[in-house]
């Protein structure tokens, strides 16, 4: 488990996290590599059948990061965003997986060190996870 | 669905055309004489005719199953959001030129209602052996697995299978009849997408896990292992040697499968069972092809359903309700003519395939998603997650809560994979229970 290095899926919303992601690397700090980042309009564009297609192609982890609350550009898309997830969070959970394996964060266009503590922390946890528990099955 | 959609067309111009002249003494059977004569059971004295064709004035023994829910209540349904039935003409004209095709019906793990089903086609079944030699059906004709398997490979015309496939015997089936056929058609829910056979692939123990609740936990069969075999219990095994020779029983699997999943499918019918109408396409289809030489529906062609979604022909109006907590139909006095979402109730009508005629809703009870996830889709049930969750409402706390705070609202909806995924497991993209550190 030691050289596990998860594979993670990022959705960042087009207008707060994705520009926070620039930022953090504009501002050259450090982060592990094992993520990829798609960028979405909003954290609501994010279906949930994105999410559970990444987890079915082998993802070991998912994130979704969106505009705070309050601060969508859309008004409400991060609302609807994070209903969607608590109600993917449950179902992933009722297939077995650790729900820890799927976040929602809130990161805006200025909080760069909070993308690269984000992406750290959930690292760390995915590491901990151990690989996605999901096989593909023989017969 | 090109094909299907002239023979939407053909339907509707007879519509306009048939009252005008009534041909003869039967009735003319349009959906407007529906009301007046009910359900009359015509034609069947009507010997078989030279041409085939369906034409406008033919008398159609099967028009009085076109509205599909039209009892004389419900004038106010919207008779074109439902999909009509085939017109099939007059009865069939005897032996195809060629002889006889063979027609093959095979149930794999299914309830069997589909089997049944197929009687839906009226007294058009007993001529259905006019045109085709039924070699299997096991709901009600005597073939044998042996006599399917000593057929000419492609000998078969058309093959309906329905289920799931379960067992090894399912896929042993599927696979044989796919070898014998030249078109076989994935007939039903559970042939399509995995239906409720499919639920069992939440058993994280798989088919072992299940065996041994079914023979040991349940409580008749735990009494009796106590009672009679209490050092070993008997679970039954796929192989016994008898004195007499082998005896084998198919092997349980762990991953219960789709028809498409282990044999290549030509066409496929959606519906818990299909619908009469959706069986009259289809036979429709079979007919043209056998009697007239019509080319049959592109291969993949999905039978009986609209390009949209269930809403668009469901009856009800939509209020955009916000909702806060889900209820079942039982527990509130569910209001006729409202969205049954705007009521609370957990409708999967926003993520199904139309082409049903919206019955369930008509009837007041939410749909189930028997049809299917829309086109472009595949996961029905995370088409619900979206649909769902935009109807919960915005909180003035939502700024400040945390996450935890959602999940809680969202618990109201209990057990969301097996209520979005009753129908559609097999298909997912997950598929089944997965167990964390399992490796």
């Amino acid at each position: 488990m030691a050289d596990f290095e998860p594979r993670i899926v990022t959705f960042c919303c087009n207008w707060c996290s994705y520009a926070g992601a620039d930022g953090a690397g504009v501002a050259r700090l450090q982060m592990p590599t094992n993520f990829r980042i798609i960028r979405t309009m909003c954290s609501a564009r994010v279906d949930p059948e994105f999410v559970l297609r990444a987890f079915a192609k082998g993802a070991d982890g998912v994130m979704v990061l969106g505009c705070h609350p309050a601060d969508c550009h859309y008004i409400g898309g991060n609302y609807r965003a994070r209903r969607r997830i608590a109600l993917l969070r449950m179902v992933l959970e009722q297939y077995g997986f650790d729900p820890k394996r799927l976040k929602l964060e809130w990161v805006s266009a200025s909080e760069g060190e909070k993308f690269q503590k984000t992406i750290v922390e959930f690292v760390d946890t995915i590491k901990e996870l151990g690989p996605t528990p999901l096989v593909k099955e023989a017969n | 669905m090109g094909f299907f959609d002239k023979l939407f067309k053909k339907k509707e111009e007879k519509k306009e055309a048939a009252p005008a002249e009534k041909p003869k003494a039967e009735p003319a059977s349009t959906s407007a004489s529906f009301k007046a004569e009910p359900a009359p059971a015509p034609a069947k004295t009507e010997a078989p005719k030279a041409a085939p064709k369906a034409e406008g004035g033919n008398p159609d023994p099967y028009a009085f199953i076109v509205p599909p829910v039209a009892s004389p209540g419900d004038a106010d349904v919207p008779k074109d959001a439902i999909l009509p039935a085939a017109d099939l003409g007059p009865l069939l004209p005897g032996a195809p030129a060629g002889g006889k095709i063979k027609l093959a019906v095979y149930w794999t793990a299914a309830c069997g209602g589909c089997d049944v089903s197929l009687l839906d086609t009226h007294e058009r079944i007993l001529t259905i052996g006019d045109m085709a030699d039924i070699v299997m059906w096991p709901v009600a004709a005597d073939g044998k697995e042996k006599d399917i398997a000593a057929m000419e490979d492609g000998e078969i015309t058309v093959s309906l299978i329905n289920g799931a496939i379960r067992n090894s015997e399912n896929e042993h089936m599927a696979k044989l009849l796919r070898q014998k056929s030249k078109i076989v058609v994935a007939y039903g829910t559970c042939a399509m997408f995995g239906g409720s056979p499919a639920l069992a692939n939440l058993v994280p123990g798989g088919a072992q896990e299940i065996l041994d609740y079914v023979y040991t936990k349940t409580p008749s069969s735990a009494n009796f292992q106590a009672e009679y075999h209490k050092d070993a219990p008997v679970i039954p095994q796929t192989s016994y040697q008898a004195p007499e020779g082998e005896l084998t029983i198919p092997t349980l699997y762990d991953t219960v499968k789709t028809l498409d999943q282990v044999i290549d499918v030509d066409y496929s019918i959606p519906g818990c069972p299909p619908l009469p109408e959706s069986i009259s396409q289809l036979l429709k289809a079979v007919e043209d092809f056998v009697y007239n030489g019509v080319p049959l529906p592109p291969k993949g062609t999905e039978i009986g359903i609209t390009t949209k979604t269930l809403c668009e022909e469901c009856p009800r109006k939509k209020e955009n309700a916000r909702i806060t907590e889900i209820k079942e139909p039982h527990e509130v006095d569910v209001k006729p003519d409202i969205c049954l979402m705007d009521q609370g109730i957990l409708c999967l009508g926003p993520a199904t395939m139309g082409g049903c005629g919206a019955r369930c809703t008509r009837a007041g009870q939410p749909c189930r998603g028997c049809y299917g996830p829309s086109p472009d889709v595949q996961e029905q049930g995370a088409s619900m997650f979206t649909a769902v969750a935009s109807l919960f409402p915005v909180l003035d706390e939502d700024p400040t809560c945390g996450e935890d705070e959602i999940i809680k609202i969202m618990s109201t909806i209990k057990d969301p994979l097996g209520y979005f995924y009753a129908y559609t497991l097999g298909k997912s993209l997950i598929r089944r229970a997965v167990k964390e550190g399992g490796q």
